[in-house]
């Protein structure tokens, strides 16, 4: 599966968010089918409750994971 | 002024200062967030959120009032509402959505180590500083403007007693904050570690302003000093000039002080008065609160590779805040954390024009800003 990492660190609020929603939806087929997972890395904290509950709600699956001074976002397909 | 009085004014701002920063970077208490993502998003927890910080502050001030606790009311430094606060909302509210936090989130977030904050902070100090270049114009403007004159709080207009008003908006407010508690539309589920829940972040802030009433007198208020410390920056470099501006010799902050028993007069000129006692430690302590809670959770991190666009949007945002701030007058802070729960009439027409401000705001940010993120 391919990876496509996005880094967002020191950006504005509420750019993680954004981004990512644009890049959910441009990327909505090869996310279901399984052939490629979003990763998103963030200092914003607002983003670990932003960007998990409104792609789950799009039906997709995802993690959060704490990495040194930054956060770790994936959104995948809700099977995975 | 005394010296004991001065001691405990000054550490009183701190403490509440570093607190305020503490819980708010904990809690991710974003007020240019929450009015944003109203509008952006269509997301309306943090509103519910500040809704239920204005009511239990509302109870808190009523009950010390009723009690004898606070003595100044209403507080030192509101005046009757005029259309400057309406048109001053709208500019902030267009201003910290641009800068990505209101003057309060720009400390915190600036602790943190957030570069764009850093530059919003000095746009905040250009723009209060720049305000003094047409102080004489908008006065004048603002004085002819008056909707009510003489009347400062909603009771006072509607010819009732504090304790009526502050009833009828308990009931208004209370029946959906009570719906919302009910259904636990306040929690929100974070990921991020040493997360607070911002309702609890709502109750300590509402505590953190009614202890600041009764001991100092005020809300929490900042944005005079950022005009202060900007005429100070520029006596050093053109003297004659902030000599000649009209607005750094007025003193709009003077009231006495019953409790600590001394008296204060401030205002935007540069030098130590009344305004540097209070404001200065409450900004040194919102940016220590972001320090101290960022660095302890290990997240303090300077990032420099920002585009280039969200920093000039940071810069404008905070210059938009601070001629906003001198307008209106004053900030969110103390207009909605400290007006609103005492029925101030300008604090509800500036929280008015923050409205369609941060809607304007959202759609710039996100249509040129962010547009080639």
């Amino acid at each position: 599966m391919e990876i496509k990492e996005i880094d967002m660190r020191g950006q504005i609020c509420p750019s993680t968010f954004i981004t990512a929603l644009r890049e959910i939806n441009l990327n909505k087929n090869e996310i279901k089918s399984e052939t490629l997972k979003l990763v998103f890395i963030t200092d914003n904290r607002d983003s670990t409750v932003t960007i998990p509950e409104t792609a789950e709600n799009m039906g997709y699956g995802t993690t959060v994971t704490k990495e040194e001074h930054h956060y770790r976002i994936e959104i995948f397909a809700a099977r995975q | 002024m005394t010296f004991s009085g001065e001691w405990i004014t000054g550490l009183t701002s701190l403490v509440i200062g570093c607190l305020a920063g503490l819980v708010m970077h904990r809690s991710d208490f974003c007020m240019a967030g929450m009015m944003r993502d109203l509008f952006l998003f269509r997301r309306y927890t943090m509103l519910k959120v500040l809704m239920l910080l204005v009511l239990v502050n509302m109870i808190l001030t009523e009950g010390f009032r009723l009690y004898g606790w606070i003595e100044l009311f209403p507080y030192p430094a509101f005046g009757p509402p005029a259309l400057s606060n309406l048109l001053g909302g709208a500019l902030f509210g267009f201003g910290m959505v641009l800068a990505g936090g209101c003057v309060a989130g720009t400390l915190y977030k600036m602790g943190s180590g957030n570069v764009i904050s850093m530059f919003a902070f000095i746009g905040l100090l250009i723009g209060s500083t720049l305000y003094a270049e047409f102080h004489g114009a908008w006065k004048a403007f603002s004085d002819a403007t008056v909707f009510t004159p003489g009347k400062i709080t909603l009771a006072q207009l509607l010819g009732v007693s504090q304790g009526a008003a502050v009833l009828g908006a308990l009931v208004i407010l209370g029946i959906p904050v009570l719906y919302w508690w009910k259904t636990g539309a306040f929690v929100r589920r974070s990921y991020a570690a040493g997360y607070l829940q911002p309702w609890k972040a709502a109750l300590i802030i509402a505590l953190l302003v009614a202890i600041s009433v009764i001991i100092i007198g005020v809300p929490l208020g900042i944005t005079t000093s950022y005009a202060k410390f900007g005429s100070w920056f520029m006596s050093l470099v053109l003297p004659e000039h902030v000599r000649e501006l009209a607005y750094f010799s007025t003193m709009p902050f003077r009231y006495a002080n019953p409790l600590l028993e001394i008296s204060y007069s401030g205002g935007p000129g540069p030098g130590y008065d009344g305004i540097a006692l209070i404001q200065y430690p409450l900004i040194f302590g919102l940016v220590s609160g972001g320090l101290i809670s960022s660095a302890s959770l290990g997240e303090f991190r300077i990032y420099f590779k920002v585009p280039l666009p969200q920093l000039a949007s940071g810069l404008l945002g905070g210059v938009l805040m601070g001629l906003a701030a001198r307008m209106a007058p004053s900030c969110n802070i103390w207009h909605l954390l400290g007006g609103l729960p005492i029925l101030v009439m300008q604090s509800m027409l500036f929280g008015i024009g923050l409205l369609p401000g941060a809607w304007l705001g959202g759609k710039f940010l996100s249509g040129i800003v962010l547009k080639n993120n």
